[in-house]
């Protein structure tokens, strides 16, 4: 026995077919309604108002009407999402205020204002122009906040890695965001579309003679309500069914549950939308990329497939080796403050290149947000950072530290990498398409070097299998060495960690330490904020212990671990060896 | 009746408040159609093609040809032809809901509005109208009148259907305190918000009589002899006329000189009988600007 959901998928697969044929045999059917002749019986009257070109026109008039007033509604509805997301209230307050105006005031009343009250101000519209702009008008505020609604269900973090990656807001926006919140925002828009459509008869008022209108006066004349209504009616459902076909084609397109593998072949997949990051994928990759090594070039890091992978990344980044002295990271005097609440109170700190530098400390002592200072994922109150002697995303000006204008290329010009707690994987996207999307939308870099790139990176943290999976198919652990692979992918000259094993169960955790080890081993600059006291023991070459905003104490794991100076660190690493060694 | 309804008075304030004072010109002794004068007679209007808004569901007044739904037939559409043929200017009919007919013409996105529009000193503030009718109420109840009702007392006690916010529904309203006053029953009364969906309320018993123009009332009995007929009817003392653009004097005389010719040469009595119009209530014609 077929389930109904199986059913149901095939009546949506054959719904169009259904619509065309019936159209088909309708017309073939219905007499023509003017000729004289014998009185018709009600079913032939009525397959024949169904195929009457008056009532016809009518229906594409509104469909004409529909359609563009959508594309305007949308596009403005977009526009004011983003300004009623703003920071400054003044753009807020002004999106506001046109959402709460629209949507307040009957739409009659608009369309009526257009076309009636404009003229005397010297602005005479057309009955389809003032018919398009008083719908696109009116859309504009409940799509906006239908799409509002679809980005703030998106999870912050999401942007926040984008941004971090040297994305800017609008390619965020476009290739993180919104995929994603479609899939909240389709059904509202399918319904405001559907609306639209029948709602298009207020607009008779304006003389806008579409179908509903048509019908009436149809009826207003032979008062055979029942068949000419009924005939609208079906018209009506016929250009509904198509708007919840292409919801339904679109939802699936959409829905990242969906194996996207499996969905391939579907009948569905002629939808192609590569403009939110679902366009088509070349074929399957080799399954082992090592036996068909790339010669390795300057735009094809780590294509040699060999083992030591990560030396061929960093000699890249490092044409010094050995000179591990150099400064590299340098904090001065900085300060960082949330409202009232002082996070960080004067930190100075040096990281020189090659070094691997762990900073512990309990929760709320300022570890993560100094890291977020470093990329300019949050900004300085006082003081300086430097980044091989230059600032990110900084002017100093009258002594002052002021945002440069286009932190997006100041972030991806610094070049670093940085690894979430949270992994913070693009959901939407597969786990190569996750390590492609910085070096090909930000770095420019061309997709298929892109692509061999991230196969390499997902090989040497021995994912390959995996490279067509979507994030929610992939265990915390293998989540967080896709994640390192894509802070890989942008060539970084530093690498950021921000308690990249505190998210995952305990026998998760090795495979991750696993692939930071190798990575210190291969000479990364890396700052590490963790609290994993033997991976600090065996890789950091300095643990620097942070509370309440300043560092208290640093120096190598064996005086810092092993003979903390001051109290604070001796308590805090009593109570790290509790939680890690229960017995 | 639904005619009157009191929305058009909101939609047309938002239209500009009329300030232009126009004299009511009577029609010249010898009105006679020449088309080929257009330019000294009518000079501001000739050569234009005027916009004339209908709303194409009003038999017999306004509506569809059945034969052809590009087509418009009525009383109305017929009068409107015939006129502006006779003065030699071009036409064309734009069909919107009745309600957003005058503001248009109050906005000056159409020339004039002619579908059985009533007069009232409160609308010439902002339109111009020339009479050419006078208002009726019929009566329509169910074949064979089951509730004997053959005059406006005989509604009490009744269900009863008018459109809403008309004039007709007021005097429902009144007409069922007086009864109550004279110790019978009070009237059931329902809205409905389109003309067909009133008749429907008569087919279905679900009221027992609609108020509405006598001659659609006449039109729907005619069209429908087997469900209808038509209770009683009242001449009442609203003027029908056509309104047009405030201040625009030449078309108000061509509709003038137009209307007068058609009286005079019998070719409006002749279009009052193609669509089954008492030709009593035909009126005199005059310019009314306040």
């Amino acid at each position: 026995m077929k389930t109904i959901s199986a059913l149901l998928n095939e009546s949506r697969a054959a719904l169009p077919h259904a619509i065309l044929a019936f159209l088909v045999v309708t017309a073939s059917a219905a007499p023509a309604l003017a000729a004289d002749g014998p009185p018709l019986k009600p079913w032939q009257e009525f397959l024949s108002y169904i195929v009457e070109p008056f009532l016809l026109e009518g229906a594409l008039l509104a469909l004409q009407i529909s359609a563009l007033a959508m594309i305007g509604g949308i596009t403005l509805g977009l526009g004011l999402a983003l300004m009623r997301l703003s920071r400054n209230a003044a753009i807020r307050g002004s999106a506001w205020f046109y959402i709460w105006f629209v949507r307040g005031t009957p739409q009659l009343l608009q369309l009526v204002f257009l076309y009636d009250a404009l003229p005397p101000l010297g602005i005479k519209l057309d009955t389809f122009t003032t018919a398009v702009l008083g719908f696109a008008l009116n859309e504009a505020a409940f799509s906006a906040e239908i799409i509002r609604g679809g980005i703030m269900s998106v999870n912050r973090n999401q942007g926040i890695a984008a941004t971090s990656f040297g994305m800017g807001s609008f390619l965020t926006l476009r290739r993180i965001i919104l995929p994603q919140a479609m899939r909240a925002i389709l059904p509202g828009m399918s319904n405001d579309v559907i609306g639209m459509i029948k709602g298009t008869s207020i607009a008779s008022v304006i003389f806008v003679n579409e179908l509903t209108f048509r019908s009436q006066q149809i009826v207003g004349q032979n008062f055979k309500f029942f068949t000419v209504f009924a005939a609208a009616g079906v018209i009506y459902l016929i250009m509904t069914s198509a708007i919840s076909a292409c919801q339904a084609l679109l939802e699936r397109r959409f829905n990242i549950e969906i194996d996207r593998e499996a969905g391939r072949g579907s009948g569905f997949t002629f939808f192609n939308i590569s403009l939110f990051g679902f366009g088509p994928k070349p074929a399957a990759p080799p399954a082992s990329v090592a036996r068909t090594p790339a010669p390795a070039t300057k735009d094809n890091v780590g294509a040699a497939a060999s083992l030591d992978w990560i030396r061929n990344i960093t000699n890249l980044t490092s044409p010094e080796p050995g000179n591990e002295s150099v400064p590299f990271v340098v904090f001065r005097n900085v300060h960082k403050a949330y409202g009232s609440r002082e996070v960080l109170r004067g930190i100075d700190l040096t990281v020189n290149k090659g070094e691997v530098v762990v900073i512990m400390g309990p929760s709320g002592s300022g570890k993560s947000t100094l890291l977020r200072l470093v990329n300019h994922l949050e900004s300085l109150d006082w003081g300086e950072i430097t980044v091989e002697g230059k600032y990110v995303g900084y002017q100093r000006r009258n002594n002052m530290m002021r945002p440069t204008r286009d932190l997006a290329k100041a972030r991806a010009d610094a070049q670093i990498g940085m690894v979430f707690q949270h992994f913070n994987l693009f959901e939407h996207l597969s786990a190569i398409e996750n390590v492609m999307e910085a070096p090909v939308q930000v770095y420019g870099e061309k997709p298929d070097t892109a692509r061999t790139l991230a196969l390499n990176l997902l090989a040497s943290v021995g994912l390959s299998q995996h490279a067509n999976k979507l994030p929610h198919r992939l265990s915390g652990g293998q989540q967080q060495r896709v994640a390192i692979a894509r802070a890989l992918a942008i060539s970084p000259r530093l690498m950021l960690f921000d308690e990249p094993t505190s998210a995952l169960d305990p026998e998760l955790v090795g495979e991750v330490l696993g692939v930071m080890r190798r990575l210190a081993e291969a000479g990364m600059t890396m700052i590490v904020v963790t609290h994993e006291v033997r991976f600090a023991q065996e890789v950091a070459d300095r643990v620097v212990f942070m509370d309440e905003g300043l560092v208290i104490e640093q120096g190598t794991p064996d005086e810092v671990l092993g003979a903390p100076k001051h109290e604070r660190t001796q308590r805090f690493l009593r109570m790290v060896e509790r939680e890690v060694d229960p017995a | 009746m639904f005619r009157s309804k009191g929305s058009l008075l909101a939609l047309s304030s938002l239209g500009i408040a009329a300030t232009l004072l126009v004299n009511a010109t009577p029609a010249s002794a010898e009105a006679k159609c020449e088309p080929d004068k257009v330019a000294t007679k009518y000079p501001s209007i000739a050569g234009k093609t005027l916009k004339i808004g209908q709303d194409g569901e009003s038999p017999p007044y306004s509506y569809r040809d059945p034969k052809d739904f590009k087509n418009l037939l009525g009383l109305d559409a017929d009068l409107a032809r015939e006129t502006f043929a006779c003065a030699g200017i071009k036409i064309e009919f734009v069909t919107g809901g009745w309600s957003g007919l005058l503001p248009a013409v109050i906005a000056g996105q159409t020339d004039m509005m002619w579908d059985t529009l009533y007069y009232t000193p409160k609308r010439a503030e902002q339109a111009d109208f020339v009479t050419y009718l006078t208002a009726a109420t019929g009566a329509l109840v169910a074949k064979g009148n089951p509730k004997a009702i053959k005059a406006m007392e005989d509604v009490c006690g009744k269900r009863a259907t008018a459109g809403l916010g008309t004039v007709e529904e007021a005097s429902f309203r009144e007409l069922s305190k007086k009864c109550e006053t004279d110790g019978k029953k009070e009237i059931s009364l329902v809205t409905y918000p389109d003309m067909p969906g009133g008749t429907r309320l008569i087919a279905n018993d679900r009221a027992d009589v609609m108020t509405t123009d006598l001659n659609m009332v006449n039109s729907f009995v005619k069209d429908n002899p087997s469900t209808f007929e038509r209770g009683f009817m009242i001449v009442s003392d609203y003027k029908i006329a056509v309104g047009y653009t405030k201040g625009n004097k030449d078309l108000g005389q061509a509709l003038l000189d137009g209307l007068t010719v058609l009286k005079e040469s019998g070719k409006m009595k002749e279009i009052f009988e193609k669509y089954n119009v008492d030709y009593s209530l035909a009126r005199a014609n005059e310019i009314l600007t306040k």
